[in-house]
């Protein structure tokens, strides 16, 4: 590959940093390694950081719970499984759900037989009532999120394929997790679009994610667009907000940044025999945004600065619900900030929503945790002005049935589910899709998981499409389609 | 009315049915209604009743009372009777009814001749043809190698035929300095000094390469490699619990001995089925032998303080999954979705297990085990029921069918002959071994010093006289305690004699005696001290009831021991049950299709930064099939073949022609981008401990000590031992291992490889790194003055090789400016605070310079990487 283009320009830049008043910020450093500067020499071209139509929204936060919430519980209250509670499916006008065309085209990867629908209909563990000022029909459990619903657009027709855990992948990459460990919505973004700010990753990480049967670190990668695209995940612990975060009194900033700017010289030098190592351009970067991020990344964790007012907003004052509040606090934070994507995961490894028993207990302390963080987090974008460039989403990997599962918890539903976005140029207040009385199948505007991504994308100004890496074929469902209805 | 509507129905389709729809009707509905909610009784191997369901022949011969089909009317049958809830007794028994629809079904089917299928069938309806379907449930055979083993390497034939099916072709090979490299880091955990890559590198000696294979495959590091490699899969955790406390909650102190065990076995290049044996049944392989019994910990690391489901569960899960790349886990609630795997097998599995225990026993030198001793398991009880816990909740196990071991049903019938093991005395009753008793009268006398040294202390004070009279009783009570813990051992000692001496009985007395009399001095001490207590606590309520609460315990204790006297140690049953044994003779064996194939291709995958099936610890039909499907048969014949030699594998790993290949990309990417044909070698990036032991080894500060207690992970900046020695467990490890992908001790089968900034930081800033570069950098000046060798020099030593031209040039313009910029300090800011490395920079400004080079080296891609 061509030696010159690659390392001519190595001297004078240095020059010119040297003529630059050396802002200790590193500023200076994020022009020594144009974006270009590995691309391939191919026709193609990577993206190049600019939306490809206008864009409504900035910048993503990303919210999903672990384990499946029940959408009849929380944002798709069902009256009709009160009606018929206790009843078998087969006795119920219901009955046809089970034989209807969605049950194929929901259960691809399906083994017949061996994962019975539960039959007997189970009433609603929680009341409901109709919230936010125009008045959606929310569970009791959400009481804060309830009262925000005018600022929400609530999508309760969401199918997926997989019935285990292994949705969690799917919803970030769209595919089954027996296709692999493809790139994720996240990493399209940050492929697509780049950083706003080169101080901190465009694509950060925060709460434990799913374990390895799920997706795992997966769920956040980015698969073939390769490893400077993957999430980078972030510990909020405000105590301890970045490990290594500084070298010591040893050390001069001037010295540090002197080393830095030669190590991105050598290691150019060393990217003319490896021209398209993913990892080489992958660790490059790295080292950018980590002498960036020394002084950034603590700083966007910490909230020393807040107000009590706006911790409370949080939850962050009550023991119960302050774990999640610091999360959802250090994804504004952070999201001021101009991270692109902040992916947050509520439920951990252990999948904790999945209520397969005693769901009224699991779902009740659950949503008590979560409830105030998430809705604090709607009204300090909103009080602050950042709601509208910022899509705020709500996901989940799958329902949970209608039916029982043991006497007291319910399964796994893919069938129909709920979402909701709000912020980022989304109709505030609607309503959108609906599942049939006992909410068993999407019914109304049926949507796949990619349709959730492509309404995203759409918002930030990208056409999938547009995204394509030669010789990695994606089928149209991969694409999905954006939700225009609640497009404002 | 219902029930004659819905039969009816069922008459009414039934004689209409092709026998298709019969067979189908039996598939799909009656089959997992029957497994649902009738086989878990009505099986071949409980026969609730006398009826068996699990077989049309078997059905039809009825239970107890007579036949329960009359074929072609299900009005007449009493299965159908009984389910329909006409007549006594309801079924299932204690469960609820049946849906009206599958009533109907059973009517419908009964109707049609209850027709079962012909295919040949498991009771539980595992489909033994059905399985063999499957690549990796059936046994390997070798396969030809492609073009009649031309080849040097069988390996190299394998992987160009499948090449050649994609118009790929070999790449160019690797460098010589980048191959040595290579296969050290691989092989050993370090890299090479700079003297053995010239070596090799200007050596004509065709078996260069080989030789060196050979010597690192011989040297201590490769079992310190490897081990940590197969540590990652078999869940190596120290203990972890509450350690203000000491509560261990998770795995078991001393655990290390175990990491050991497997450091050795590697280097002795023990036989991979041998280490699978002594890790499951070391106590049931070689009993008394504790060089053996250490490979236990395998299983005592799954040990958990509240709950032996999550404990047992974690042995059955991990080791399916380890061993044999089989995810029983997904059986524990139900029957396995995707493998032919029901739900009875995953407590099956578990029963193998089911009578086995944790302990820890003493080790020469210390006889106090909180400080030093061998966690094992022993077989504790062996009439233990295991049940199936319906829907896999422990709360409802299904005490009406106690579940025997045995193996997964997909496998056939296994003669396990699982027989009971009689062990000897040091095996049952460990402190009878000869070096026990000096530890104790050590330990003893100890203890008397220390009372005699707290004593004057208390006198020197002085103490208040009550404690200065507790501390001299607790003298009296420790010289006491000395002569009844020799009566104690004697004692003991003519108890294991058999026949018993004659003056067993009259030993036993004596021990009895003294052993009450040194407890009586305990107790008399505690009751002054707790006196004391109770009178200065006043009217405080709280420390009133503490005192009084010692009180009463001490009186107690004066009537202790009641009768007989206290044995110097815990005596374990005499036998052991066979069953692990048996298990894992059953695993290691050659006719087991799974264990040769998963070993290598966690092998291969450590090799060559990709697996050949790239679900590592699935095997089955949901995992995904092998990219070379011959290559990994042909490789776990020859494993087997050569009984399990894993450094033979080794070497022909990484003896072809593949591992020799650059990893440079090329046009070939277009066709193949993932390499998924290995048309040149992977990249990989260096593991969290290869970078920390690849500093200290280049800097020559790598301590070779092996071996020993785990270290304090907070320490690996100033300890210099391999990172293996350190602390890892699911709340504790380093800092530089977190940052590079840790392998989580909970679970781990293949380590990720993120690129974050996470890792810079690590390098950049931690004070090991700076450490490393200002030892390297004042090395190198001693040897190499002049700037441009000593830049030369720093490029081998760190990273393996020269620099080019342009490094060279860039590294010496570096130190130039850098020596002026440390001449003016004052113009400088350092920064305000964090860690320190314990070696400071160098006044002198041109080798602070130097060290900043290194230290920038060291961070380089190139440092972690291996190309």
């Amino acid at each position: 590959m061509s030696k010159t283009r690659l390392c001519s320009d190595g001297r004078s830049r240095r020059h010119f940093l040297a003529d630059t008043s050396m802002g200790l910020t590193g500023l200076a450093l994020g022009t020594m390694l144009p974006q270009r500067a590995l691309a391939n020499e191919e026709k193609w071209t990577a993206p190049d950081g600019q939306p490809h139509f206008a864009s409504k929204a900035k910048r993503v936060i990303w919210l999903f719970m672990l384990g499946g919430v029940s959408h009849v519980e929380s944002f798709d209250p069902k009256p009709g499984l009160n009606k018929f509670a206790g009843k078998q499916l087969s006795e119920t006008p219901m009955r046809e759900v089970l034989t209807n065309a969605f049950v194929k085209e929901n259960l691809k990867a399906f083994v017949p037989g061996q994962h019975q629908t539960k039959m007997t209909l189970y009433p609603m563990q929680s009341g409901f009532r109709e919230r936010g000022k125009n008045g959606v029909a929310v569970s009791d459990w959400f009481p804060h999120i309830g009262s925000q619903m005018h600022e929400v657009s609530l999508i309760r027709s969401v199918w997926t394929t997989d019935n285990d855990h292994g949705a969690i992948l799917q919803f970030h990459t769209g595919r089954h997790i027996f296709d692999g460990y493809l790139p994720t919505l996240g990493s399209w973004a940050h492929y697509g679009l780049g950083s706003l700010n080169e101080n901190l990753p465009s694509f950060v990480v925060l709460g434990q994610g799913p374990g390895d049967c799920c997706g795992g670190v997966g769920t956040h990668g980015s698969g073939y667009l390769g490893p400077e695209h993957a999430g980078v995940k972030l510990e909020v612990d405000p105590k301890n907000p970045l490990p290594f975060s500084t070298p010591g009194p040893g050390m001069y900033r001037e010295e540090q940044l002197k080393e830095f700017e030669l190590l991105g010289r050598l290691n150019r030098l060393s990217a003319v025999e490896y021209p398209s190592d993913p990892a080489l351009k992958a660790r490059i970067k790295s080292y950018e945004l980590a002498y960036r991020m020394q002084m950034a990344a603590p700083e966007a964790i910490e909230y020393k600065a807040e107000t009590e007012e706006t911790k409370r907003l949080y939850g962050i004052d009550q023991e119960h619900s302050k774990p999640f509040g610091e999360v959802c606090l250090a994804a504004r934070r952070l999201s001021e900030r101009g991270v692109r994507f902040v992916q947050v995961y509520h439920g951990g490894a252990g999948n904790a929503w999945d209520a397969h028993k005693d769901l009224k207990k699991n779902h009740g302390e659950l949503a008590a945790q979560t409830d105030k963080p998430v809705a604090g987090l709607l009204q300090d974008l909103k009080q602050r002005g950042l709601l509208d460039e910022t899509l705020v989403v709500w996901a989940t990997e799958f329902g949970r049935s209608p039916g029982a599962e043991q006497s007291n918890g319910r399964d796994h539903h893919p069938f129909g589910f709920s979402i909701w976005m709000a912020g980022g140029g989304i109709k505030a207040g609607t309503v959108h899709g609906s599942t049939d009385e006992i909410g068993f199948h999407a019914v109304e505007h049926r949507h796949y998981v990619t349709d959730i991504h492509a309404t995203v994308l759409h918002q930030l100004g990208i056409d999938p499409k547009r995204l394509d890496v030669p010789g990695r074929k994606r089928i149209e469902i991969d694409y999905g389609k954006p939700i225009r209805e609640i497009i404002a | 009315m219902m029930r004659s509507l819905t039969l009816a129905v069922a008459l009414f389709f039934a004689a209409s049915m092709s026998p298709a729809q019969k067979l189908d009707l039996y598939t799909e509905q009656i089959k997992p209604l029957f497994q649902k909610s009738c086989l878990g009784c009505h099986n071949a191997g409980a026969k609730q009743g006398g009826l068996d369901l699990s077989s049309r022949e078997a059905m039809l011969k009825g239970s107890e009372h007579g036949p329960v089909i009359l074929l072609g009317k299900p009005e007449d049958s009493p299965l159908y009777k009984v389910v329909a809830r006409i007549s006594e007794p309801a079924m299932p028994l204690n469960g609820k009814k049946l849906a009206d629809a599958d009533i109907a079904r059973i009517a419908e089917w009964i109707r049609g001749g209850a027709e079962y299928g012909t295919s040949a069938k498991d009771p539980e309806g595992v489909e033994l043809s059905e399985v063999r379907k499957h690549w990796a449930f059936r046994n390997p055979v070798r396969p030809a190698v492609p073009g009649g083993g031309n080849r040097r390497n069988p390996i190299d034939a394998f992987v160009e035929a499948e090449r050649a099916k994609h118009s790929l072709t070999a790449g160019a090979q690797a460098g010589k300095a980048t191959l040595i490299r290579r296969v050290y880091l691989d092989l050993v955990g370090v890299p090479p000094t700079p003297e053995q890559v010239n070596e090799f590198v200007v050596s004509n000696h065709p078996g260069a390469y080989d030789k060196i294979v050979d010597q690192l495959l011989a040297s201590s590091g490769y079992g310190e490699r490897w081990g940590r490699h197969w540590l990652d899969i078999w869940r190596y955790s120290d203990w972890y619990g509450y350690r203000k406390t000491g509560q261990v909650r998770y795995s078991q102190r001393h655990i290390w001995r175990w990491r050991d065990w497997t450091v050795e076995a590697l280097n002795q290049n023990k036989p991979y089925s041998r280490m699978i044996e002594e890790m499951i049944a070391g106590d049931e392989l070689a009993p008394g032998d504790v060089s053996v019994a250490r490979a236990t910990g395998y299983l005592a690391r799954n040990w958990y303080l509240f709950n032996r489901n999550v404990w047992l569960g974690d042995i059955v899960e991990y080791t399916s999954a380890g061993f044999l790349g089989l995810t029983l886990k997904c059986a524990r609630c139900h029957a396995h979705k995707y493998d032919p795997i029901p739900q009875a097998d995953y407590y099956r599995f578990r029963a193998f297990f089911e009578p086995h225990e944790v302990r820890t026993d003493r080790t020469p030198g210390e006889a106090d085990i909180l400080k030093d001793g061998l966690p094992r398991v022993y077989d504790a009880d062996a009439s233990r029921p295991t049940y199936r816990f319906i829907r896999g909740n422990e709360s409802t196990p299904d005490q009406s069918l106690p579940i025997q071991p045995a193996v997964p049903r997909l496998f056939g019938p296994a003669d396990l002959r699982i027989t009971p093991i009689n062990l000897p005395i040091e095996a049952y009753f460990p402190d009878s071994r000869s070096f026990i008793p000096a530890d104790l009268l050590a330990a003893a006398k100890a203890k008397i010093e220390k009372a005699e040294a707290d004593l004057k202390k208390a006198q020197a004070k002085p103490e208040p006289e009550p404690l200065i009279q507790a501390a001299a009783k607790r003298v009296e009570a420790a010289k006491a305690d000395l002569p009844a813990l020799e009566a104690r051992i004697r004692a003991d000692m003519a108890s294991i004699q058999t026949p018993a001496p004659p003056d067993s009985e009259a030993l036993a007395e004596a021990a009895r005696k003294l052993e009450r009399a040194a407890n009586r001095l305990h107790a008399d001490a505690s009751i002054i001290g707790a006196k004391y207590e109770f009178d200065q606590a006043g009217q405080d309520e709280k420390s009133l009831g503490k005192a009084t609460a010692k009180l009463e315990d001490a009186v107690k204790s004066l009537k202790e021991p009641a009768e007989g006297y206290t044995s110097i140690g815990q005596k374990y049953p005499a036998t052991s049950t066979g069953r692990r044994l048996a298990l894992a003779r059953w695993i290691a064996s050659k006719d087991n299709p799974l264990t040769a194939r998963v070993a290598i291709n966690d092998m291969w995958m450590r090799h060559f930064g990709k697996p050949l099936v790239p679900t590592v610890f699935n095997f089955g039909r949901s995992g995904k099939a092998p990219s070379h499907p011959e290559l990994l048969d042909w490789m776990a014949v020859e494993f087997m073949e050569r009984d399990w030699d894993m450094k033979a594998m080794h070497r022909l790993m990484v003896t072809s022609d593949v591992y020799k290949l650059a990893s440079s990309d090329g046009a070939q990417a277009k066709i193949d981008p993932d390499n998924l044909y290995l048309w040149r070698m992977n990249v990989k990036r260096m593991e969290g401990e290869l970078v920390r032991d690849s500093m200290l080894a280049i800097a020559g500060k790598l301590d070779p000590a092996m071996g020993g207690p785990e270290l304090d992970e907070k320490k690996g900046d100033t300890i210099f031992r391999r990172t293996l020695y350190f602390r890892t467990a699911p709340d504790l490890q380093m800092d530089v291992l977190q940052a590079f992908d840790a392998a989580s001790p909970i679970e781990c089968f293949a380590r990720s490889e993120s690129i974050v900034p996470q890792q810079a930081l690590a390098l950049a800033n931690g004070p090991l790194s700076f450490t490393i570069s200002r030892t390297v950098a004042e090395q190198l000046s001693t040897r190499f003055a002049p700037a441009g060798k000593f830049v030369q020099a720093a490029f081998q030593r760190v990273l393996g090789r020269p620099p080019s031209a342009g490094e060279a040039r860039e590294s010496i313009t570096y130190l130039t400016e850098q020596t002026a910029m440390y001449r003016e300090p004052a113009k400088l800011t350092p920064f305000a605070n964090g860690p320190e490395s314990t070696v400071r920079p160098s006044a002198d400004p041109a080798q602070r310079a130097r060290e900043s080079l290194v230290h920038v080296l060291f961070n380089h891609n190139d440092f972690v990487t291996v190309r």
